[in-house]
């Protein structure tokens, strides 16, 4: 189970002796039980990468605090980070290696033996269909190759909860397609999910529950009849764009 | 932690020994350049060495007034000389010596007048030799006439002594070590190690750094342009193993390419090593003792975990590569000068030096290779090159906890 709790997260930049405070991500609190995929939606710079970094263990969190069962990420880093496997789109392989190496030395990061590391390559290889590419550097890979790998390195380790931040972004319709279908196999065997995405119809078909986030503001939260319900809406995309766009004639009405 | 550090040790070694390029730039470039570099400096030097000597020089006399009966010997000797001789009159004196200057000829003596006096009432009298100093052929002329007529004078003398029934022995009054003997007394094989104890430390801390940088502004700054550093973070692995493996990696690779670069340098050396007046086979004979390699490795594997650690911290501190060599390279310069000093120190070397990283080391050096290095100053050296690099990896660590830095928020 993870629980996020009053997340909050404030950047300073100094610029010429001028302290600016930007408050990226304000009093965020949301959960996702173990099975369920929560759908973390919202626009680029609505804090989603800044919420899921700080899940991660990557960054820390100005107040408020994740946890995973009995765990947190201001106390417990490395157990937070023995749980969860973690891809944002701003992460990247190194190139020069194989998928097949890269798990073989995140396998061995994660405290995993030779056997383990054989086993599980064996099942997400089989899963993600990368049989053909595993021996072939990075580098020469298509961008679907490289997120399948992304995703294989990101879960070598089979981890409790599983935080993808935009996970479908720039792949083909088949490949975004074996992801999904992916992630929900993954679900249905127990695991914990919270991907990030602005794509709209990726989200309605495979999450169980919503939050939209504006502005560092958790807007709405709930499951789909929930947030159409409140808003009198029949499209997320709609219940969505109200919140980003400006609402000239007042079609969709919040629930706020 | 330290398997972790292993595990990213591995991998960082991996991928710099298995890509052709990195190992063509680290290993093969170094040994196979720098011995072609020098073979080309030295035929260079020795074919400008026989075009000089082999270059038939115009040298002008003007024999001044009153001289024609004494001129013959002076003439003679120059004539031994590969030189075309030319005897001009006193109004072509100016326009010579601006052929001179324009390098169109090489060398004009003037003689004074009257000259003959002072040789037979045996008194001084002086002779001017204009030459150009910016003109190879003219500046060797210059130094072949001086020979030869330094050779006359002493024949002059001689021949005056003679004539006075006395015995030219009266010239000299003692020599020094005529007798062929053992006069120098420095250890066997130190004389080739002074020599090289002037280079190498030098040329050492040029390759540990120079090849540190090659490798270490790519391991964290280049991860960081790439994305790939997160990847890493988000593991089960501590962030002081990131730091050590990847301070490792970097100290291995500068070491075997500093290697490499030297085992360059020893093969170049036959060819370069004559500017400092010492042959190849000289070179060849010099061999350090099994101590004096332990105390080698005691100073040099220090000195490059604390060159390892200053490009690392620079390398964590950039936004990305590019940035990295920018700020390496006055680093890279204060490094290069302190290479430079210790070239120029003596035996006794100032107090200052001896306490300062990376100075103590290179001086500790030279005195291994002249093989007089005394086991206080190699700890010393190790020792201060040790607790530098902890402080640096010390920094890199809190850099590494930092948000700002790690990902430039």
């Amino acid at each position: 189970m993870l629980r996020v709790e009053n997340l909050r997260k404030v950047y300073k930049n100094r610029k010429k002796n001028i302290t600016e405070t930007v408050e990226a991500v304000k009093d965020v609190s949301f959960e996702c039980s173990p099975g369920e995929i929560f759908g973390l939606l919202g626009p680029n710079g609505a804090g989603k990468t800044t919420t899921l970094r700080c899940i991660s263990t990557l960054i820390k969190p100005t107040s408020g605090n994740v946890f995973i069962d009995r765990y947190n990420v201001l106390d417990d880093e490395k157990a937070i980070r023995s749980r969860i496997g973690f891809l944002t789109s701003d992460m990247k392989l190194d190139g020069f290696f194989t998928p097949d190496y890269m798990m073989d030395y995140f396998g061995a990061l994660n405290k995993m033996n030779k056997k383990e590391i054989q086993l599980r390559k064996e099942y997400l290889f089989n899963e993600l269909q990368m049989s053909d590419f595993i021996y072939k550097k990075i580098d020469k890979l298509s961008t679907g190759m490289k997120q399948k790998t992304a995703i294989a390195i990101s879960l070598i380790h089979d981890p409790e909860v599983i935080i993808f931040d935009e996970p479908t972004n720039g792949l083909d319709v088949i490949t975004s397609k074996s992801v999904t279908d992916f992630l929900k196999k993954y679900a249905q065997a127990g695991k914990t999910i919270v991907i990030s995405t602005h794509i709209m119809n990726v989200a309605e078909k495979i999450c169980d529950r919503f939050g939209i986030l504006v502005e560092g503001e958790m807007k709405e939260i709930g499951s789909l009849e929930n947030i159409l319900d409140n808003n009198s809406s029949d499209s997320l995309e709609d219940v969505f764009f109200g919140y980003i766009l400006p609402d000239p004639e007042g079609e969709v009405n919040h629930a706020q | 932690m330290l398997s972790d550090s292993i595990i990213i040790l591995k991998k960082e070694l991996r991928r710099i020994f298995t890509d052709r390029r990195m190992v063509a730039m680290l290993v093969l470039l170094p040994l196979l350049m720098l011995p072609v570099m020098y073979s080309v400096m030295a035929k260079m030097g020795s074919s400008r060495d026989s075009d000089i000597s082999s270059f038939r020089s115009t040298i002008c006399i003007y024999e001044g007034v009153g001289n024609e009966d004494v001129m013959g010997p002076f003439i003679e000797a120059i004539s031994t000389i590969n030189t075309e001789l030319e005897i001009v009159q006193l109004s072509e004196v100016d326009a010579v010596k601006l052929a001179i200057t324009e390098k169109d000829k090489e060398l004009l003596l003037v003689m004074p007048d009257n000259f003959h006096e002072s040789l037979t009432g045996c008194s001084t009298f002086d002779i001017a030799v204009y030459f150009n100093s910016t003109a190879d052929y003219s500046q060797h002329a210059y130094s072949r006439v001086n020979d030869v007529m330094n050779s006359l004078n002493g024949d002059i003398v001689r021949e005056r002594i003679l004539e006075r029934d006395l015995s030219e022995e009266m010239l000299t009054v003692f020599t020094i070590n005529e007798v062929p003997m053992k006069y120098d007394l420095a250890k066997e094989g130190s004389v080739i190690g002074k020599i090289i104890s002037i280079l190498l430390p030098f040329f050492i801390i040029i390759y540990l750094f120079v090849n540190s940088m090659k490798v270490g502004l790519d391991t964290v700054a280049g991860e960081k342009e790439r994305g790939t550093l997160a990847v890493t973070l988000v593991n089960q692995v501590g962030r002081l193993s990131i730091v050590i493996g990847k301070m490792m990696s970097v100290m291995i690779a500068a070491i075997v390419g500093a290697a490499s670069s030297v085992i360059g340098l020893i093969i170049g050396s036959r060819y370069f090593m004559g500017m400092f007046g010492a042959s190849g086979a000289a070179i060849s004979s010099y061999s350090m003792s099994t101590m004096h390699i332990l105390q080698f490795a005691i100073v040099i594997i220090p000195l490059a975990v604390l060159v390892a650690s200053m490009v690392l911290i620079v390398s964590t501190f950039a936004r990305n590569t590019k940035e990295g060599q920018g700020m390496i390279m006055p680093v890279y310069f204060v490094v290069m000068i302190m290479g430079m000093a210790t070239m120029q120190t003596g035996d006794v070397a100032p107090k200052w030096m001896l306490s300062t990283p990376i100075f103590n080391s290179l001086l500790v050096l030279k005195e291994i290779f002249m093989q007089g290095a005394s086991w206080s100053s190699i700890i010393t050296a190790s020792l201060s090159s040790i607790v530098f690099a902890a402080i640096l990896i010390y920094l890199t660590l809190r850099m590494f906890s930092s948000e700002k830095i790690l990902f430039r928020i």
